[in-house]
């Protein structure tokens, strides 16, 4: 029981970046972004490139995370205009058309490009025992990875005049333009913030396993449950739901199956939606 | 100047003038096109003819983040405060993107020692006079050269009205220029040093505050004179 709890708590922080990494975007932009699995594989699969060419771990992975910011910017910058310039329900299914096609793209063109591609970051070193149950080092590699982005992020956004600025657009975009913000630099940075945290997800994921190329789309219903759950717009939610989930997810695979994780998964964003659309933490 | 939306104008030649260290007034009633000329000033909507000009310098068709950072604050009517932020939070923001000068603060708390004591509320929680108070605040700690108030009374009993008003009169001892938007018209034109009587979306009146005041016509139509 412990030792399940733990795999999930591992799970669960991964799940808690992907969840805000979407929550942000929506939060400040209106944009369900169903491409954000894509940019996570499109992570692993460069930074897998870049080690086959022989660099260094750690240079892979920081370039990979920057690769995966500079293409989140990218779409900010060019496929997202024209959504931008509708509101309220067009925005949202605008939004949600282009970057199901964007998925469609990245996933095709790396399926296409690299069938056999997968990131695996192999962390040598004997267990170590946390509460009495041994875990792997990749596993305890990638929850520090996390918790680091975590806290990284909460400072960010708690104590930067920028991070603050982000609120606020989130809060009241008109409000923030009457004091001197810039909204669509500030959602081009947080599409950016976005996809180095998918680049993170990358990392962290395939230090306990491979992360193969065509796990993009599963990545995306994480992170929209995990988003939908802990109130989109909300980061402290989404990173609580994660958390929630992952050992959600692992429990319900260890004492029923990994058949059923998925459906329990869902099913626990639709009871949100329904008992509590707000989400957790969501206003 | 004219602006309006979706190609139809709502205000067509105003021309407004405030210099240096004035208050200034735009009378009219509901639908005179006011908030339109004060959205169209602050960029929140591009002007369809004329300029915003600002210490010699054009501002037309900047952007309003840009058009906020060079000295104008706007305070709309509806406030667009952030409500999930603390009072304290929304008047750093008001500096934006530098950081708060302490100095400004002390003189936002002192002008309204009310947001002194609620520092820490979130904003969607205050009152609609402590909300418009924290407007108010919000706009001055980026030390606007022009504060633009549209409607400021709104959604204040007449006694809450009042002591906003006195506010404002400090404001401008203090030496900073207002442009104010009101139909409380007596409140309005006891601060003011000039004002322009707005109808149907163009300028029907202007001249001092005492001429206004002195006008049968403004006497009739918004101070209740019969």
């Amino acid at each position: 029981m412990r030792a399940v709890i733990l795999d999930g708590l591992v799970l669960g922080l991964a799940f808690g970046l992907l969840g805000v990494g979407m929550t942000l975007v929506y939060g400040l932009a209106g944009v369900i972004n169903l491409a954000y699995g894509q940019i996570v594989v499109f992570a692993a699969i460069v930074i897998s490139l870049l080690m086959e060419d022989g660099m260094s771990t750690l240079l892979a992975a920081v370039l990979g995370v920057l690769a995966a910011a500079g293409l989140s910017a990218l779409l900010d910058l060019t496929l997202m205009r024209p959504v931008y310039r509708e509101h309220g329900e067009e925005r949202t299914l605008l939004g949600l058309l282009l970057t199901l096609g964007a998925a469609f793209v990245i996933a095709g063109v790396l399926t296409w490009r690299y069938p056999d591609g997968a990131l695996y970051i192999f962390v040598d070193g004997d267990p170590i025992s946390v509460i009495g149950v041994p875990m792997a080092v990749g596993s305890l590699w990638a929850s520090a990875m996390a918790l680091v982005a975590a806290v990284v992020l909460l400072l960010f956004f708690g104590a930067t005049t920028f991070g603050r600025g982000v609120r606020s657009v989130i809060q009241d975009e008109i409000g923030a333009r009457l004091v001197g913000i810039n909204p669509s630099f500030v959602r081009t940075v947080i599409f950016a913030v976005s996809g180095a945290l998918a680049g993170v997800v990358a990392i962290a994921q395939s230090m306990s396993g491979p992360l193969t190329v065509n796990a993009g789309f599963e990545l995306t219903t994480f992170a929209l449950i995990v988003a939908v759950v802990g109130g989109l717009g909300s980061v402290a939610g989404a990173f609580l739901a994660g958390v929630l989930l992952g050992v959600v997810n692992a429990l319900s695979a260890h004492y029923i199956g990994q058949y059923i994780t998925t459906i329990i998964l869902l099913s626990a964003a639709a009871l949100t939606i329904l008992i509590r659309p707000r989400g957790l933490l969501g206003r | 100047m004219a602006a309006g939306y979706l190609g139809e104008s709502v205000i067509d030649d105003v021309d407004v003038e405030v210099r240096s260290g004035e208050a200034v007034v735009i009378v009219g009633s509901n639908g005179a096109g006011k908030s339109t000329l004060f959205r169209a000033i602050a960029g929140l909507i591009q002007p369809m003819a004329g300029r915003v000009v600002l210490d010699g310098k054009d501002l037309t068709r900047r952007p309003a983040y840009r058009i906020a950072r060079s000295g104008i604050s706007y305070v709309p009517a509806e406030r667009h405060l952030f409500p999930a932020m603390t009072l304290k939070s929304n008047l750093h923001l008001g500096a934006y993107p530098r950081r708060a000068d302490p100095a400004t603060l002390e003189l936002v708390y002192d002008l309204f020692p009310r947001l002194r004591e609620r520092q820490r509320q979130q904003a969607g929680t205050l009152s609609g006079g402590e909300q418009q108070m924290l407007a108010v605040g919000r706009a001055l700690m980026a030390r606007p050269r022009l504060l633009m108030l549209d409607e400021p009374t709104t959604g204040l009993s007449p006694k809450i009205a009042q002591v906003a008003f006195e506010a404002l009169e400090g404001l401008k001892n203090e030496g900073t220029t207002l442009l104010i938007a009101e139909q409380q018209v007596p409140l309005a034109l006891s601060v003011a040093d000039r004002g322009y009587v707005l109808e149907n979306g163009r300028i029907r009146l202007s001249g001092t505050a005492k001429e206004l005041e002195g006008n049968p016509e403004v006497q009739r139509a918004y101070l209740g004179v019969a």
